[in-house]
């Protein structure tokens, strides 16, 4: 972000000592820690197999093996590594339009903007399904249009191999939050630098590359990863939507975890740990990067 | 604007017509057959359904701004030593999945007797909730000045007359927020809710869910409306007290 | 070269006209002050300047050629913003090698460049800190460093003093008066203060109300102001209306010779400044009166005197005197100064 840094006046001077805050943390960090700390630590025994209510009590790491050696593991990673990916990619790239378009619109077009905000991604998923099935209604107005003659010829939008129905749910939630965030940094004085670099006789291009870019990738690299850690764990919108094969690592793990046969359950949980393990670190690596970046000083 | 509202399109056309055939455009009867199926033919399964979605979210959501305002205080205020960690262990939640605590959790809660219990369904979406609701009362506290406790202090007032009367009401859209944010989560938890609640605490996502297996797009499209209902009353309010910096933490 | 020409200016936000029918020359090498309250429109005029506001009416020429229609980061003037608005992501030396970048100069020669100016601006030593390690001061510092390097024709400075403290005001005025006398490059400055502004300036535009009110010399605009309204801004509060007639303004409270004006018949108004206005005891005098108030002000004490119906200021090192008191005030002929009658009164 680019706050004016100043020293800190006195009158915002923060508190300091350790006991009063910590007092005040306690019940956030009890709940954090036992319910979500605790869910994920309970679930390692499980994943390695030590499940005496089925009668597995014997340890071991042949459920992660059997996980991440079967074929599917890689398809479905792919296959989520992309709907992460390509959705992020396409709503960080048309939230950067979209914030320069907005940075000095009315309110009330803000404020229409920022519906898909709160609007659950269930209703979107479902909506889309509407909208893009065979009998949806774009392929209605095909119809209509003459440009297809049934709803086979439609081509396949949801339930597809491209996952399109998913990316364009994604895309229409992401785009508004990952936009509000940059759009702050915009107006928090980006406008203003942007003056500057014209006076100082940057060309569009100059300003786009050596102004905007520097100053809105924090917040959209922030942004992006936020959208791009939901995307990977969510569940709803690719259940919904997706193609029964493959299926993208939630609902893989979720169908393994609800399978008749109990002694798939662990794999379920395995397949949960390898998720959480695996956006753990990615916000690790990126947080790493960006410090890293930041303490170099340079993005020219 | 287009892109915003395409969606609700199909929703309204389907929740308000009585038979649609491909190719038509628009349905070929109006009507509210969905309403009346959904609040005469088995008013028990959507009001009951819609009851038990309420209660669970606002029972979360009081928790979760219970918990959330005193760490919110904490992390807006004060200078601590090992802040930087433990803000990073309170939201790793908001980005670590929750199916895999979930699915952690759940056999312990079937031991303990949470399982299929809305006390369970409750604390599973505190995981959740809680994080958003201190990353909320968190910023909210930042741009809060303690001087004015100090002012009201040096006037007289207690304690407890402090946070009553500077404290609570100098927060309170952000109290408001955190709420409706915590609440809205919970309401559109689905494979936690159904994972812990186990087909026995049935909210308005899963109805959805099964609703869309069944196909019956007329109702599932009446209930998607009624879904996104606070959806929207949180973006209102939110709106008039925040502006936009708070609705980013909603997403 | 840098003659900047502003002719008939207007200036409009939305239905709003903020500048009406601004004109000012300011000759290559000069240093011209916009002084005006807050919200008179000072800062559009630069922006108009550098092209970031489109003029609704009016010329802008730079050495004769029409500036209007340029694109800003096509014109040789560069503006400098009240706040710094260094770039946080870069260090003071790439902050201050921008505009240098920008126009593809070799490495070795913006180096050289930068060398120069921070050792003109006293930033040397410190090219390589963040921004936000920097002080208020040493960030404005850069901010004119970053403008200067480039070498405008025409450098607009937009109160860039006004987010300092006192003392470093006046450092970073006598920095600027300095850098400005030895480059000479043609500056448009704009600021609220009219200390700073009769301080720096080689000439001061008054701006009052979206209207230009007088141009030049500090020393003109401070002892001949154009009208009351500027003698006001000016701290001018003593008006003196009357007739003049046979060599002397003839008033309700008294008589003052008038050496060196003629126009029997006309009815004029004057001002004296409140430090001109002598208290004494003995000696001639012009007008007796009481006192009403004072106000200490370390210096000198302001005194409010009644006479007839006329309430003076007067500014005085006497800080003994005390309301009630009976004084008597000698207002040297050569301090008064007539307004010139406004153009239609002149016609009657």
């Amino acid at each position: 972000m680019t706050e004016e840094r100043r020293p800190i006046p006195l009158k915002r001077l923060p508190r300091t000592g350790a006991v009063r805050p910590l007092a005040l943390l306690a019940p956030a960090l009890i709940v954090v820690l036992v319910l979500f700390g605790g869910g994920l630590i309970l679930g390692l025994p499980q994943s390695l197999g030590y499940l005496p209510a089925a009668g597995m009590s014997k340890i071991s790491l042949k459920h992660f093996q059997r996980v991440l050696f079967d074929p599917d593991f890689f398809s479905s990673l792919g296959l989520t590594l992309y709907v992460a990916g390509v959705s992020t990619l396409i709503a960080a790239a048309l939230s950067l339009l979209a914030a320069m378009a907005l940075v000095e619109s009315p309110r009330w077009l803000l404020f229409i903007f920022q519906i898909p905000l709160t609007v659950p991604h269930l209703v979107i998923a479902i909506a889309m399904a509407f909208l893009l099935a065979p009998s949806g209604m774009v392929a209605r107005l095909f119809q209509n249009l003459g440009w297809i003659s049934g709803p086979g010829d439609f081509p396949l939008l949801i339930n597809d191999p491209f996952c399109i129905g998913i990316l364009l749910t994604y895309v229409w939630k992401e785009i508004p939050f990952m936009t509000l965030m940059i759009l702050s940094a915009l107006k928090n004085s980006g406008m203003e630098m942007l003056d500057v670099g014209r006076t100082l006789n940057a060309g569009p291009w100059q300003r786009f590359r050596y102004i905007l870019l520097p100053i809105l990738l924090p917040s959209l690299g922030a942004a992006g990863l936020i959208v791009f850690a939901y995307t990977f764990g969510a569940f709803e919108v690719p259940y919904l939507l997706g193609q029964t094969y493959p299926m993208s690592l939630p609902v893989w793990a979720y169908r393994n975890y609800s399978d008749v046969d109990l002694a798939a359950r662990p794999e379920g949980i395995a397949i949960g740990i390898v998720i959480a393990v695996g956006v753990t670190g990615c916000i690790i690596a990126s947080q790493r990067l960006a410090r890293g970046q930041k303490r170099r000083g340079t993005v020219f | 604007m287009v892109m915003v509202a395409l969606p609700f399109v199909p929703l309204l056309l389907w929740a308000f017509s009585d038979r649609w055939f491909f190719p038509a455009l628009a349905p070929q009867s109006w009507g509210l057959r969905a309403w009346i199926y959904l609040f005469r033919t088995a008013p028990d399964q959507i009001l009951v359904v819609t009851l038990q979605s309420l209660w669970v979210a606002a029972a979360t959501a009081c928790i979760a701004v219970a918990v959330g305002l005193p760490a919110g205080r904490a992390l807006g205020i004060y200078v601590f030593k090992g802040k930087d960690l433990l803000s990073i262990v309170l939201m790793l939640p908001v980005v670590v999945p929750s199916l895999c605590v979930a699915m952690g959790l759940h056999l312990w809660f079937i031991r303990l007797g949470l399982a299929e219990s809305f006390l369970g369904v409750v604390l599973i979406h505190l995981t959740f909730c809680v994080p958003y609701s201190v990353f909320v009362m968190w910023g909210v506290f930042s741009n809060y000045n303690v001087e004015f406790e100090d002012q009201a202090r040096s006037l007289g007032a207690t304690g407890v007359q402090t946070v009553v009367r500077v404290m609570i009401p100098m927060t309170l859209p952000g109290i408001v927020v955190a709420g409706l944010f915590s609440f809205l989560l919970s309401w559109t938890q689905y494979l936690t809710t159904l994972i812990i609640g186990g087909g026995k605490i049935i909210t308005l996502p899963i109805l959805l869910f099964a609703l869309m297996a069944s196909g019956d797009r007329p109702v599932a499209a009446a209930v998607s409306l009624l879904f996104v209902l606070p959806a929207f009353f949180t973006l209102f309010f939110s709106a008039r007290y925040l502006g936009r910096k708070g609705l980013v933490g909603v997403w | 070269m840098g003659e900047l020409i502003l002719d008939r200016l207007i200036l409009r936000f939305g239905r709003r006209t903020v500048v009406e029918d601004f004109s000012l020359k300011v000759a290559d090498g000069e240093l011209v002050s916009i002084l005006g309250p807050s919200g008179v429109g000072k800062t559009s005029i630069l922006k108009a300047v550098a092209g970031l506001l489109q003029p609704a009416g009016g010329k802008i020429l730079l050495d004769g050629r029409p500036l209007i229609g340029t694109a800003p980061e096509k014109r040789p003037a560069v503006m400098v913003f009240q706040k710094p608005l260094l770039f946080p992501f870069l260090n003071v030396e790439q902050n201050i090698a921008f505009g240098l970048r920008m126009r593809r100069l070799a490495d070795s020669k913006i180096r050289r460049d930068i060398a120069s100016i921070m050792e003109l601006t006293r930033l040397t030593g410190l090219g390589r800190r963040r921004i936000h390690e920097l002080s208020g001061g040493q960030q404005q510092r850069v901010s004119l460093a970053r403008a200067l390097v480039v070498k405008p024709a025409v450098l607009l400075l937009d109160e860039p003093l006004s987010n300092l403290d006192a003392d470093l005001r006046q450092q970073m005025r006598d920095l600027i008066h300095k850098i400005q006398a030895r480059t000479r490059i043609t500056t448009l400055f704009v600021t609220h203060d009219q200390a700073e502004a009769l301080a720096i300036s080689h000439r001061v535009a008054l701006l009052l109300e979206g209207r230009l009110r007088q141009v030049g010399s500090p020393r003109e605009l401070f002892h001949r102001p154009a009208d009351p309204e500027v003698a006001r801004f000016f701290g001018g509060t003593n008006f003196l209306e009357g007739r003049f007639e046979k060599g002397a303004l003839h008033t309700q409270v008294g008589v003052f010779p008038l050496p060196g004006f003629n126009g029997n018949g006309h009815r004029l108004t004057a001002t004296i400044r409140p430090e001109d206005i002598v208290i004494r005891e003995r000696g001639p005098y012009d007008l007796e009166g009481r006192v009403v108030r004072t106000r200490f002000e370390g210096m000198a004490t302001r005194v409010w005197v009644q006479s007839g119906n006329t309430l003076l200021v007067v500014l005085t090192p006497d800080s003994r005197l005390t309301p009630g008191q009976r004084v008597r005030m000698h207002l040297p002929p050569e301090k008064i100064h007539v307004f010139p009658p406004p153009p239609d009164e002149r016609r009657a």
